[in-house]
């Protein structure tokens, strides 16, 4: 189907689009790139009167760096991510995430926030985003007020934005130095079935690993217990723990059947994954 | 334009810039748009429709449902007449047209959609073909009638008080006494799912009803047929019916036979203006789709391999209307057996309704569910006796003009040089790339395509020597349009440049059967030699009578013609023959079953056939499939257009490479669950296989000028039980059922290692 019909609201600051917000309240959205938002509204499951496009909204398609930050406004596409230099340098594995999410026209017209706020369970983003301490910054009529993405998807399609919030950018610490991460999701279709990602930090004598999984559950999963089993770990060492912590981890995962796979398959690949993702961050073969 | 800058295709300018008209471009004066709602139920009885409130929001012109048709023929169907033109009391799948709002616009008549009111008592379903032939099985007819020589020649065999609506069987030999002295009987069972054509374009059309009778813009690949069936439906003489195909976005089936057109004429009729209807995406994948099948195999070979009889038994799910499929279930019997010499054979096939969408022809119709189910069985043969697979296949290989079976025509092509190119160059590829870890499968496959030799064209060769082809071949494309001025500028000795082949006008193009079944270029090659043979002789006669000149001295050449060493241009013919300096000649070919001797009337006219081979890797942890290498190898007799050919292969081959790793349309509780283009996922440029070699062999021998044949069917058959035969031969495993996908491996592997 094609869209309802609605009227389009082009504020070019952020007071306008919340003032705009309050006044036409959950008759209205807010909207950026569009490819979840317009998919829904043309499928009918959402509806609204009035849609206030953020596109115009100046600062909003901000990039940079912020401190020990990087800052990424609310306009930022996949493809800049995939292609700004400065993502490429200080974060390549997230640059490789952007490279992949669906397909060239949604890359390009895809906002990451959007993405975030939109919550789609099989979405690559939150995992790597968790896994690296990331927050969000919301703004709504009370202000300001910042989120950690540990704690912003709350499940399929919800998140803790308030529908009246905008969120104004998403705050990424730099790695310190030493940190390598990694991020692989598989799946057949449109939307991976499973995504994991890794890191791994050599101090001194006493390695260290992170894992997060995502688009298996209802929001990303951290894997505390791999994490636990692989402490200290030297890279050369990791076969001898690794896949027995894999496994008994994906054993505990709430997969369900679905059309992404049987829930026995997801969690047999989220075993797999898991290995690969650590492998690769430690900089291992066998990461493929 | 110079003929140093004429593209490849006569088509292609307008295509890539974009100016190519397509029928959701066309305007017709007074034109208002329809859109369907669609039964959300499996099968149901509708109670009511309430159409009040959305006749009266803003632009509706009108609502049209089932209770509209008092006056013409609801019923109507190509191989039984089985399907109202818009759901009549009763639903029978998910996406069957309940009822078509008509606005203004296209987007008004979507707003009311929502607006209209259906109630529903809901019936028993199945989705599933087995499920249908319970004995307990709901019907989801209540009584069919056969359409005799309809569209196909032939009668398709319902069987009363089932959900049979065709039943086919052949025997030839003594099948049980050679399985009862065989030294092994090979049974074994495959699945092909339903998949979707997914042409990019989805199914459009406009109608028209006005004083000169009904005119439609189709996208229906047989122009005749929907000109027929409306004919029918209406009560109009078939000469008061027109059918106008212009540019078509892809059809591979999905647009064969008949599909939207009675229905967009049905509401163009009841509203009283020009009705244009435009699917999207979606509402064509629930309009069409192949019939999935389960095909049963039991062989019986000898020690060291030779086949002494095969079984075939196919069960097909039809979905909620017969529509063609009572020939697909015919051709997915034959289509089963293979170029190989087979004493003793036997074929069986049912194709049975279901609460699902309609089954319709696909590329190839029954071929990739025959092929997919024997070539398989080949490598697990080979496999049990200890056979190299092509060495199984080399044994048992018909020669050319040999019998596939007693009643056809002989294969008039030699198999073993396509396997053995096949290798060849897959071969070359590995070279290309020695070190990697590939693991090879083969498979071959043979088709008969129905080439209903009925066709005709006109030829007019005006006085400045521009010539215009008027066909009913629909530019689909495939690339008909530039055979067409190919094939006619070499039969007059006239420049490419200088022939046109017009839009499709049932109005003006004599009767063709329609565009499909591999047929086209071969019937309209044909048709042009009998057209370009009567101008040549108009040529002669004129200028005997006229300038005097031996008719037999005359030569075609550019512009003209020669005779006594004395050039002519046709001004110079035709302007002292008609007394003005204007005019034309118009010749005429007529193709029927009489034609050339009778020649053409053999079943079939030639075989289409294709072997493949692939390269793979296999990430087992996974399940996932890639194919790194294919080599797609079919003769063709003669390319008229070479490069257009290839394309047309490699399409083909591709699309099977869908069918086989991916594409599957899943029912859950009697509802399509990926009916979008989101979660059905069909090849893209990504999944191509890196190293892909076409090679066309011309060694002549067809039945068309210069030996060609027809082409573009054949290699979707053999690329999925290639596939398939490289699992098994790389990682010990059979997988019996496609689509391959990652989980389905990955559980044949764990499989494997429990066993």
């Amino acid at each position: 189907m094609r869209l309802a019909p609605f009227q389009l609201h082009r504020p070019t600051e952020l007071h306008a689009a919340l003032a705009l917000r309050a006044q036409f309240g959950d008759d209205s959205a807010y909207y950026a790139g569009g490819t979840e938002l317009l998919l829904a509204l043309k499928a009918r499951v959402l509806r609204y009167e009035h849609l206030i496009d953020l596109k115009r909204i100046v600062g909003f398609d901000r990039l940079a760096r912020d401190g020990n930050d990087l800052v990424i406004g609310p306009l930022v596409t996949h493809l800049r991510l995939a292609t700004d230099p400065l993502i490429r340098e200080s974060l390549p594995a997230y640059a490789r995430l952007s490279d992949n999410v669906g397909n060239i026209r949604v890359r390009a017209s895809g906002t990451l926030a959007g993405n975030l706020c939109f919550s789609e369970p099989h979405a690559d983003p939150p995992a790597l985003l968790c896994l690296l301490g990331a927050s969000v910054t919301v703004h709504g009529p009370n202000g300001e007020r910042s989120v950690p993405m540990a704690e912003f998807i709350l499940g399929p399609f919800t998140t803790a934005r308030a529908d009246d919030e905008i969120l104004t950018a998403i705050r990424i610490p730099l790695p310190t130095a030493g940190e390598q991460f990694c991020y692989r999701s598989f799946g057949h279709l449109e939307y991976p079935a499973v995504g994991v990602a890794a890191a791994y930090q050599s101090q001194a004598g006493a390695p260290r690993y992170r894992v997060w999984i995502g688009c298996i559950g209802d929001n990303p999963i951290h894997a505390e217990p791999v994490e636990a089993a692989l402490a200290g770990v030297p890279p050369q060492a990791l076969s001898d723990v690794l896949p027995q912590a894999a496994e008994a981890m994906a054993a505990e995962l709430p997969a369900t059947d679905d059309i992404y796979g049987s829930a026995d398959y997801k969690r047999h690949l989220a075993a797999v994954f898991i290995g690969r993702a650590v492998l690769e961050s430690a900089g291992m073969p066998g990461g493929r | 334009m110079s003929a140093a800058e004429r593209p490849d295709r006569v088509d292609f300018l307008d295509k890539v810039t974009g100016r190519a008209a397509f029928i959701s471009d066309l305007d017709v004066p007074g034109m208002v748009h329809g859109k369907v709602l669609r039964s959300t139920m499996p099968h149901a009885r509708i109670t009511g429709i309430d159409i009040d409130a959305a006749l009266s929001m803003p632009g509706v012109i009108g609502i049209v449902t089932g209770s509209d048709l008092g006056g013409i023929d609801p019923i109507w169907g190509v191989s039984l007449k089985d399907r109202p033109l818009i759901a009549i009391d009763r639903v029978r799948y998910v996406g069957e047209p309940v009822a078509v709002v008509v606005a203004e616009t296209e987007a008004l008549a979507e707003e009311a959609l929502d607006a209209v009111m259906v109630d529903y008592d809901p019936l028993p379903y199945v989705t599933e073909a087995a499920e249908a032939l319970a004995p307990n099985a709901p019907l989801i007819h209540d009584g069919v009638q056969p359409l005799k020589d309809f569209y196909f020649k032939g009668e398709a065999k319902p069987v009363a008080g089932t959900n049979i609506f065709q039943t086919y069987a052949y025997e030839t030999g003594d099948v049980d006494a050679a399985f009862a002295s065989a030294d092994r009987v090979f049974e074994d069972s495959f699945d092909f799912p339903m998949v979707y054509h997914y042409a990019m374009e989805p199914h459009c059309g406009i109608a028209s009803f006005g004083d000169d009778g009904l005119t439609v813009w189709s996208c229906g690949q047989a122009p005749t047929a929907v000109q027929k069936v409306l004919s029918r439906i209406f009560d109009l003489p078939i000469a008061r019916v027109r059918v106008i195909t212009p540019l078509i976005g892809g059809g591979f089936g999905g647009k064969a036979s008949v599909k939207i057109d009675p229905l967009v004429a049905t509401v163009a009729w009841k509203i009283g203006r020009p009705v244009r209807i435009c699917f999207s995406a979606s509402e064509s994948m629930l309009t069409a789709r192949r019939l999935s099948a389960t095909v049963n195999l039991k062989t019986a070979v000898s020690a060291d391999g030779m086949l002494q009889a095969k079984s075939v038994e196919v069960l097909m799910n039809g979905g909620a209307y017969a529509d063609t499929g009572p020939a697909v279930a015919i051709k997915a019997a034959i289509r089963a057996i293979g170029p190989y010499k087979i004493p003793n054979l036997r074929l069986r096939s049912t194709a049975v309704y279901t609460n699902t969408v309609p089954g319709a022809a696909f590329r190839s119709i029954g071929g990739p569910q025959g092929v997919w189910a024997t070539e398989s069985q080949m490598d697990i043969i080979a496999d049990a006796l200890g056979i190299d697979p092509v060495e199984l296949r080399y044994r048992n290989m018909l020669k050319r003009g040999e019998h596939v079976r007693p009643d056809l025509t002989p294969i008039d092509v030699d198999m073993a040089e396509a396997m053995g190119l096949a290798s060849q160059a897959m071969s070359r590829l590995d070279a290309q790339e020695p070190h990697r870890r590939i693991v090879h499968g083969t498979a071959l496959g043979i088709a008969d395509p129905a080439n209903s030799p009925v066709a005709g064209v006109l030829l007019r060769l005006k006085i400045d020597g521009s010539i215009a082809v008027i066909s009913s071949s629909i530019e689909v494309g495939q690339g008909i349009r530039e055979v067409l001025c190919r094939v006619a500028a070499e039969q007059l000795g006239q420049p490419v440049a200088a022939v046109s082949a017009l839009t499709p006008d049932t109005a003006i193009a004599p009767f063709d059967w329609g565009t499909g079944a591999s047929r086209s270029s071969l019937m309209m090659a044909l048709a042009i030699e009998d057209a370009a043979a009567d101008i040549k002789a108009q040529i002669g006669d004129i200028a005997a009578s006229t300038l005097g000149l031996d008719p037999a001295r005359i030569e075609l050449v550019a512009g003209g013609f020669t005779a006594d060493d004395k050039r002519y241009s046709f001004a110079d013919l035709l302007h002292p023959y008609f007394g003005i300096d204007s005019g034309e000649l118009i010749g005429i070919g007529r193709i029927s079953p009489r034609s050339r001797g009778g020649a053409l009337a053999k079943a079939p006219l030639f075989w289409e056939t294709a072997a493949g081979r692939c390269g793979i890797t296999l990430d087992e942890d996974t399940g996932e499939i890639a194919v790194k290498r294919y080599v797609s190898v079919a003769d063709i007799g003669r390319a008229i257009n070479r490069t257009g050919a290839e394309g047309q292969d490699e399409g083909a081959a591709i699309m099977g490479l869908g069918h086989a790793l991916f594409e599957e349309l899943i029912y859950a509780d009697g509802q399509p669950v990926n009916g979008t283009m989101i979660d059905y996922h069909v090849p893209t440029i990504d999944d191509v296989p890196a190293q892909f070699e076409t090679v066309l062999i011309e060694n002549g021998g067809g039945p068309g000028p210069g030996g060609m044949r027809g082409m573009g069917e054949g290699a979707i058959l053999p690329i999925a039980p290639a596939i398939a035969n490289a699992l098994a031969t790389g990682f010990g495993i059979r997988v019996k059922q496609l689509p391959l996908t990652p989980e389905r491996v990955w559980r044949a592997l764990q499989d494997k290692k429990d066993r």
